[in-house]
């Protein structure tokens, strides 16, 4: 039992970890990785790497 | 947001800066209309399903012309001298990395079926869900289903495959079950992630008050009615907020005992074939004994049947009877009629309930709903009940 509830435990830190080093962290220095998305009002398929050659403000936001 | 939309409007003009958006909300109808509401112009993406893996908003990520970061969280006093008045140079490492899926869903379906791993299917669910049409979202649900079956704690999958019942959930495709399967799938991601407010936040979209860090949407009346003003006509949301997704935070809980049951007796006739099809979701889905839910009820006329609200005749109402030592905000409801004599929307109502304190196992309410329905084009109209039994799981503490 308290190896199972061990194990649970390492399982739960590991998941935690993983999914924490997978979160979004841009780092100063460190070039952008990019993506693309559609626009919320056509649809079309937007890169952020389209603007390169330009300074970029990228806003993650939500209406709410 | 709108402050820093105001202060950069002229660098944008001068051709200094590009602004670019991205929404980590569901309906990106919502976000256009704020963005109409606020003279916003610039691009933004939308990112339903948190692809980008942001744990929370807002973020703002300055990018030099070689797209390396320069700033993260810049302030707006030093912004013109710190970034835009400043030469960089392209000194990081390329970096192939994406941060969102490739948009060919054939290549990603025919990756998934030979590599057959949690992270192809994942992947193949997460390009349907942003770039492929409603009638997508089926496939979507069983991609992300099965990297959840060959990875149980994929908690993106989780997180995803909760937004896509949600979505399908507001479509004529809608699943019985979709809605409570969503915050299911939100609360498993969370329970492996607390930190991850994105995802939080989409539980807290649909929950009671005591729960909610702000009103979600209760700008969207205000925002309409100022465009309306400028003589413009604003952003269609082909779903409109309500009830939870419109209340504000509340840290007391008034309970609603002065109402009396539009049908005491139990006369009206039932609605046993069925003419509407009611489901019921409890946001959390299960609340400890002196804690709050949301309950939200959703009715849907029958497809099969042709069935259409009369709007002509009095509107649906809902009515809550709380076991003892429960208590509701509100025992009776009323839905907003639609703006034809005879509409068929599915009508979603919802109200708080605060579960007695020493409750145990399974809470039940009784409910019921009563309306007045019409079958087919020229059928027969009646007015009718439908009883909704609500049952909530209770957590008792150890």
């Amino acid at each position: 039992m308290f190896r199972s509830l061990l194990s649970f435990g390492l399982l739960s830190l590991t998941l935690t970890a993983q999914a924490q080093a997978d979160s979004y962290a841009p780092r100063v220095g460190q070039r952008h990785a990019d993506l693309t998305l559609p626009r919320i009002d056509n649809r079309e398929a937007v890169s952020l790497s389209q603007y390169r050659g330009r300074k970029v403000l990228l806003i993650h936001f939500a209406s709410w | 947001m709108p402050v820093w939309h105001k202060a950069a409007q002229q660098w944008v003009k001068d051709g200094r800066l590009v602004l670019l958006g991205v929404t980590q909300e569901q309906h990106p109808e919502r976000c256009s209309l704020f963005a109409q509401w606020q003279g916003i112009q610039w691009p933004i993406l939308h990112d339903p399903i948190n692809a980008l893996q942001t744990t929370g908003v807002p973020i703002l990520v300055a990018l030099d012309e070689y797209g390396i970061v320069r700033g993260v969280g810049p302030r707006l006093e030093s912004f013109e001298r710190d970034f835009l008045d400043k030469s960089f140079a392209d000194g990081a490492a390329p970096n192939d990395a994406k941060l969102t899926p490739p948009r060919d869903t054939n290549a990603l379906g025919r990756e998934a079926r030979t590599a057959d791993t949690s992270d192809s299917w994942r992947r193949l669910g997460d390009a349907l869900a942003i770039w492929e049409t409603p009638r997508q979202l089926d496939e979507a649900i069983s991609a992300y289903r099965h990297a959840i079956r060959l990875n149980s704690a994929d908690l993106n999958a989780r997180f995803r495959l909760g937004v896509c019942f949600r979505m399908r959930h507001e479509t004529e495709r809608r699943h019985e079950s979709d809605f409570s399967d969503a915050v299911r799938s939100w609360e498993d991601a969370l329970g492996g992630q607390p930190n991850q407010y994105i995802w939080r936040r989409r539980i807290q979209q649909y929950g009671p008050r005591l729960m909610k860090p702000y009103p979600f949407y209760d700008w969207v009346t205000q925002a309409r009615n100022e465009i309306l003003q400028r003589g413009e006509l604003p952003v269609l949301l082909p779903v409109l907020p309500s009830g939870a997704e419109i209340a504000r935070p509340s840290r007391t809980f008034v309970a609603d005992e002065s109402s009396t049951s539009p049908d005491p007796q139990g006369a009206i006739r039932r609605d046993s074939r069925p003419l509407i099809e009611a489901t019921v979701t409890v946001v959390p889905t299960q609340v400890k004994p002196g804690e709050t839910a949301r309950v939200h009820v959703t009715l849907v006329p029958a497809a099969e049947r042709k069935t259409y609200w009369n709007n002509e005749a009095e509107p649906l109402r809902l009515w809550v009877d709380p076991p003892p030592g429960w208590h509701v905000t509100r025992r009776l409801l009323v839905a907003r009629p639609g703006e034809q004599p005879e509409t068929n929307e599915v009508r979603r109502l919802d109200f708080e309930v605060q579960v007695a304190e020493d409750a145990a196992g399974t809470g039940r309410l009784s409910a019921f709903a009563l309306y007045y329905v019409c079958e087919d084009v020229g059928g027969t109209c009646l007015y009718l009940r439908k009883d909704i039994p609500i049952e909530i799981p209770l957590v008792t503490a150890e």
